[in-house]
């Protein structure tokens, strides 16, 4: 039975130290095992509640996705840069409107299918027809009919219209086996129930346990058709994703040793365990923007001049003090790693004389009103964010009024103008490395979605977006983006907050961390990860 | 009686009915769009709208309402958006942990509140008394959420005695499903040592979902106790010389029951209420947690499935003690 041979092993055990936190840290360190390899046990705190990579994606649902299936190809380090995986290589025509992928030959699904040229067909068409989770990205330039099998390893897509961006979204379709999914589909559903809680991929992981409230329990593959980084005779044996909603469960756990790898780590307890005996941090410059939304169709901060003064208002150093220094200003809208940034010049910082000249020439030039600051309920640095702007306001007059509302909640009122808050916390964790991405947040299509709580119309913006988006010429297309990132700058609809840095604390002997800020938030690709006990 | 137990289980349906619509109503008063939610961040309007239309949230209130209470009276209690299982798949995976949480937790409090209460009525204004009443106003007034992290930093990290959180040990394979309750079924299967391993994981959710119920046991109890002792036929029984141990643990005890059963009806609820804290802090695989990721996710048909749940077994356990009453009361038997 599964199981019966696999037990914990206390590899090391030292004393306790003094009392308080610190005390446990460090203490002892243990890793699972399973015969002679070892299981690798990372804890997040998000659930992953469906598996199937057609139909949902976020960072932890993504993280096990990625390592029970393969894309064609893969995004690695740091700058993010695509890498063949699937696919050899790919060639595009001219205009760009034609790419052909060319298959890797020696591919195979956990069944021992061969991934074939057939099974992009079907994987991509599905995940258009079942128009969920990643069919946002190609469903405007690509239609079902337009994939085609040529042969066994090739595999062809034509687009309605040049799309730039296209190679950016092709790490984010993974590929299914077709017969797997085919025998398992009822009422049409193109499998989804079935593949909702069980795997038909070709990655380095096979699905052994699906557990979604608590935990993901999956095998290494061991003559993964990649073949393995860190060699086959120090892979794993398999990776356990422990769901540990509480921060200072997920600690506790580190520190005994039951976990290998934590993310979400509170600011404190990071600076806490970073230099702790047996810890090992990973501290990175992260692409996940915050900003604070200004709702710019009502009330005071419809008032460009107002919005300008909040902005030259708010206390930066005070974002960076929340995170403990761990974090960077924005220095644009766009993150710095994502092509064509640009260090916008002008971009607000404290500035109480400026604030005060804008305040000035609005239409409240004595302030002496209040404003909504929405931020997610139980998220703690939004809502000493939100202190730091209170603080920040007084000296002109304006009160802000702080709230902490449910995702959901949130997220419904921003969806209207009418009703979205003065001011809104906002994360935004770009899905590729292109421009688009983001640029796209000040279009008026963003209206509706949580990023475009600013409910921003701005003709000129929503043209360039629109050019730049079809632009196959990079010089002319950062040149868009550029004036994309000067003009949102001018109109503010947001206070550009900082980057957070995206950290994890693993246990030192854990090996092969490969980061690419591309993945979503905690995610890790868990393909490279060893345990070293030498 | 069994017109009694026709009218009470008639009365039951109607307070499900009524829990029913208040719960559709103010899951559908909060302002919040399941189906946008469902579909990501990302996603473009008309995806949002498939997954309404397949949800079906996009037809009236009305229509969804009488959809769900026919789906519920045929038990089905529809999809959940997050999970795209049925909600009763979900709930038979779920309640089986809760259920488990709860009963160790409930036969803790009972173990532990009733002898208690014995004893501080016995002990009447005496060391232990002051100490048990002590005990009881602590153990009701601490949170549930705060002392389970306490009990983690104890009794996990600092004296490393039990897991700090799950149902077992990670790469331990569950014993062979038959009930869903990893004590019951890894007996079943001949299986101690698992046992043994989900016990341990067991122990402190358990102790902290068992500790208001344990002290509010433990008050009725002494208080009922103390009243009876004193009673006419507690002395006339000392005076024919029954023995003092007979007298406390047979005549007064089980007339001090009757209180203590009504709280134990009661508690019953609550517990099943409180696994949503207790669940969150250990990571307890249970219907709590369920309702707690689901309404996070704003989806909403589980958090009213868990809340029917919750509902009809509150109802259902406070019958069994009002049937239980008759037992222990021959002239409530009589009345009946």
């Amino acid at each position: 039975m599964a199981g019966t041979h696999i037990g914990r092993r206390g590899a090391m055990a030292a004393g306790l130290g003094a009392a308080g936190l610190a005390a446990g840290i460090g203490s002892s360190a243990a890793f699972e095992l399973d015969g002679s390899r070892k299981i690798l046990v990372y804890a997040g705190g998000q659930p992953v509640p469906v598996l199937d990579p057609h139909v949902r994606y976020d960072w932890s649902t993504r993280m096990i996705q990625q390592s029970v299936y393969d894309a064609l190809a893969k995004y690695v380090n740091d700058p993010p840069q695509i890498v063949p995986w699937l696919a050899e290589r790919w060639e595009t025509n001219p205009d760009q409107t034609v790419w052909t992928f060319h298959l890797a030959r020696n591919a195979r699904f956990h069944n021992g299918d061969p991934v074939d040229a057939e099974a992009v067909r079907y994987s991509f068409e599905r995940g258009l027809r079942l128009n969920k989770g990643v069919a946002w990205m190609l469903k405007d330039v690509l239609a079902p009919e337009a994939i085609a099998a040529l042969d066994a390893h090739t595999v062809r897509f034509t687009l309605t219209r040049a799309m730039p961006s296209f190679l950016t979204y092709i790490p984010m379709w993974y590929i299914v086996n077709p017969k797997q999914v085919q025998a398992n589909i009822a009422n049409n559903d193109y499998g989804e129930g079935w593949m909702a809680t069980n795997a038909a991929g070709s990655g380095p992981f096979r699905l052994r346990r699906f557990e979604p409230q608590s935990l993901i329990h999956m095998d290494a593959v061991a003559d993964y058709w990649k073949g393995w980084p860190q060699g086959e005779h120090r892979r794993l044996s398999g990776v356990i994703y422990r769901v540990v909603r509480e921060p200072a469960t997920r600690r506790a756990l580190v520190q005994r040793g039951e976990a290998d790898l934590i993310t979400e780590v509170p600011a404190d307890d990071f600076d806490l365990l970073r230099d702790a005996r047996g810890m090992k941090p990973e501290d990175h410059r992260g692409m996940t923007t915050f900003a604070i939304t200004m709702n710019t169709t009502k009330g005071p901060t419809a008032d460009i001049n107002v919005r300008k003064a909040i902005a030259h208002a708010m206390d930066y150093d005070a974002l960076m003090q929340i995170h403990n220094g761990a974090a960077s200003l924005m220095t644009s809208p766009f993150p710095e790693q994502v092509p064509g940034h640009i260090a916008v010049p002008g971009i607000p910082r404290r500035n109480l004389d400026r604030a005060r000249q804008f305040l000035a020439q609005s239409q409240y030039p004595n302030g002496g009103f209040e404003l909504e600051y929405v931020h997610v309920q139980g998220l703690e640095d939004p809502r000493r964010i939100g202190l730091a702007l209170l603080n920040a306001l007084q000296p002109l007059n304006i009160r802000v009024n702080i709230v902490a509302q449910p995702w959901p909640t949130m997220v419904a009122r921003g969806a209207r103008a009418e009703t979205a808050p003065d001011m809104v916390s906002v994360y935004v964790t770009p899905v590729t490395t292109d421009p688009d991405v983001i640029a796209g947040k000040y279009h008026t299509r963003a209206h509706g979605q949580f990023w475009g709580m600013h409910h921003l119309s701005d003709a000129q913006v929503t043209q360039w977006v629109e050019a730049a988006r079809v632009e196959t010429d990079a010089p002319k297309r950062n040149a868009l983006y550029a004036d994309i990132q000067r003009r949102v700058v001018d109109l503010q609809p947001e206070i550009f907050g900082m980057l957070a840095n995206r950290r994890w604390i693993m246990r030192d002997y854990v090996r092969g961390f490969a980061y690419c800020p591309l993945r979503l938030t905690g995610e890790v690709d868990l393909h490279p990860l060893w345990i070293d006990t030498a | 009686m069994w017109a009694y137990i026709a009218r009470r289980v008639a009365l039951t349906g109607l307070m499900l009915f009524g829990l029913v619509c208040v719960t559709f109503t103010v899951s559908n008063v909060a302002p919040s769009d399941p189906a946008a939610l469902a579909a990501g961040p990302d996603a473009t309007r008309d995806m949002v709208e498939t997954i309404r239309r397949e949800y079906g949230l996009d037809r009236p209130l009305h229509e969804q309402f009488v959809r769900y209470v026919s789906g519920v009276v045929r038990g089905d209690l529809g999809r959940s958006i997050v999970t795209t299982r049925p909600v009763v798949q979900d709930l038979a995976r779920f309640f089986p942990a809760t259920l488990e949480l709860v009963l160790l937790s409930m036969t803790l409090g009972v173990a532990l509140g009733v002898p208690l209460g014995m004893m501080s009525a016995v002990l009447k204004n005496r060391a232990p008394d002051h100490l048990a009443r002590f005990v009881a106003v602590s153990l009701v007034a601490l949170p549930a959420f705060w002392f389970g992290i306490l009990l983690q930093l104890f009794f996990s990290i600092w004296l490393e005695w039990l897991p700090t959180s799950g149902r077992l040990d990670l790469a331990t394979a569950p014993p062979p499903h038959v009930s869903g309750m990893l004590l019951l079924d890894s007996l079943i299967a001949g299986q101690g040592a698992t046992f043994g391993q989900a016990f341990a994981h067991a122990m402190l959710p358990a102790l902290v979902l068992s500790f208001p119920c344990l002290a509010s046991i433990l008050r009725v109890n002494r208080a009922e106790m103390i009243e009876v002792l004193s009673a006419d036929y507690v002395t006339a029984a000392r005076a024919h010389g029954v023995s003092r141990l007979r007298v406390i643990c047979v005549h007064a005890l089980r007339n001090a029951m009757l209180p203590t059963l009504a709280i134990i009806g009661l508690r019953w609820g609550w517990m099943l209420g409180s696994t949503v804290l207790v669940e969150t802090v250990f990571d307890w695989p249970g219907i709590g947690l369920y309702a707690v990721s689901s309404a996070i996710a704003g989806d909403f048909k589980p958090v009213m499935g868990v809340t029917l749940l919750i509902g009809l077994n509150f109802m259902v356990v406070n019958l069994i003690v009002d049937l239980l009453y008759g037992v222990l009361d021959p002239r409530l038997r009589a009345g009946a």
